[in-house]
């Protein structure tokens, strides 16, 4: 699906006013909302501890180069009480996470929602606070 | 343009994006679990606040919030500022993001909170505060009277003696540390800080926490904050170990203050 620049920039525009503070350190000072990044790919290691949890996805590009992403969650406390388990992800598992990069040009980012290998589009606890996740529609 | 617009212009930017957004984006996520975790608690439970068989008021319970997050000045009174001193003023806008003690997994201090929730604990003697997020430590409140000892150690959460005036508890607290910051934003103070809290639990859901935070050593004046924590119905404390994988704190760039 095509997404239009005005929608990026709205949903960068939410996100900067919904002043993340899920993290127990400051988002916008290690992640830039300005700068959405859609990944998909498969998940090569999952790190189901505090204060992030945290997965890695081996994306290949066009040219067959693999790169791996370190993707940085809510802690298990939050995902837990959202509906996560230790095992909504999955080594193996085909994903496409949306979220925001690391400032510092890392390949690392904040997953915002990640698209499961069965469909679902899961909330990831990053970076709305830690809030009910939006309604199932 | 007057804070009022500005208001109004950002609430228009949410609600234009917001519409945009449910136009033309997928349908929103959801949890694993469908309605998600929080959404299956209970609704917040109302009346009045409800008393111990003794008569004092109860606070016990799991609590959310109740203190500074990103901004201390989120909790000052409409139109005012903080009144730090110039020199202080620099040392924060100096600092950087990568080192707040509460990212390196160290604690909050007094009276910052973190995203997670915490319980309150009465006994005769003391009353604890039991926090499950940075660092899952607890404060101890001395509630038999006893005075502040003279030449305190500087520690992270000080020590803090309670009593109660009417139905709220009081809790005064010295000889802090100078390592903590105040907010994510690395509001600073001194070891010369000394706060009196107020805990009212205005009614079941609701703890209302003032805060007086007096420290000449980085502040002109004494000045008042307020948060509001609220009831946590149904929810339990969970295991929150933030040493156990703190490795990517030196990917964070930032200034503090660009919280």
């Amino acid at each position: 699906m095509r997404v239009s620049v005005g929608v990026l920039a709205g949903l960068a525009t939410m996100v900067l006013l919904a002043r993340p503070v899920v993290a127990h350190h400051s988002f916008a000072a290690e992640y830039d909302a300005n700068k959405p990044v859609t990944l998909k790919g498969t998940v090569s290691k999952v790190e189901w501890m505090n204060p992030h949890a945290r997965f890695y996805v081996d994306v290949k590009d066009e040219k067959g180069t693999t790169t791996n992403w370190n993707l940085e969650l809510a802690s298990p406390n939050v995902l837990v009480r959202n509906g996560w388990t230790r095992n909504s992800l999955k080594v193996g598992d085909e994903v496409t996470v949306e979220g925001s990069r690391a400032k510092d040009g890392s390949n690392m980012a904040n997953a915002r929602v990640v698209k499961l290998a069965d469909g679902r589009r899961v909330f990831a606890g990053s970076s709305g606070g830690d809030a009910p996740p939006p309604a199932q529609k | 343009m007057s804070r009022i617009s500005r208001l109004a212009s950002l609430c228009f930017v949410v609600v234009a994006a917001a519409a945009l957004a449910a136009q033309q984006t997928p349908p929103a996520a959801t949890s694993p679990a469908g309605s998600g975790g929080l959404n299956r608690a209970p609704a917040a439970p109302t009346g009045p606040a409800p008393r111990l068989p003794n008569g004092q008021i109860d606070l016990s319970g799991v609590w959310q919030g109740g203190g500074p997050v990103g901004n201390i000045a989120d909790g000052l009174a409409k139109g005012e500022t903080l009144p730090i001193k110039p020199e202080w003023r620099k040392i924060m806008e100096s600092r950087k993001a990568k080192d707040d003690p509460e990212a390196n997994c160290l604690p909050t201090g007094v009276p910052r909170r973190d995203p997670y929730p915490w319980r309150i604990l009465q006994t005769p003697t003391h009353t604890f505060l039991l926090f499950e997020g940075n660092i899952h430590s607890y404060r101890q409140i001395f509630m038999d009277g006893r005075r502040h000892p003279e030449d305190l150690d500087p520690t992270w959460y000080g020590h803090s003696v309670g009593h109660w005036e009417g139905d709220t508890l009081v809790v005064d607290s010295v000889g802090f540390n100078d390592k903590f910051w105040f907010d994510f934003q690395g509001t600073p103070h001194t070891e010369t800080l000394h706060t009196v809290e107020r805990y009212t639990r205005t009614n079941m859901a609701t703890l209302v926490i003032e805060t007086t935070i007096d420290d000449p050593g980085a502040y002109t004046k004494p000045f008042k904050i307020s948060f509001t924590a609220r009831l946590r119905p149904g929810e339990e404390l969970m295991e929150y170990i933030c040493n156990e994988n703190n490795g990517y704190v030196q990917h964070i760039t930032g200034a503090a203050k660009e919280f």
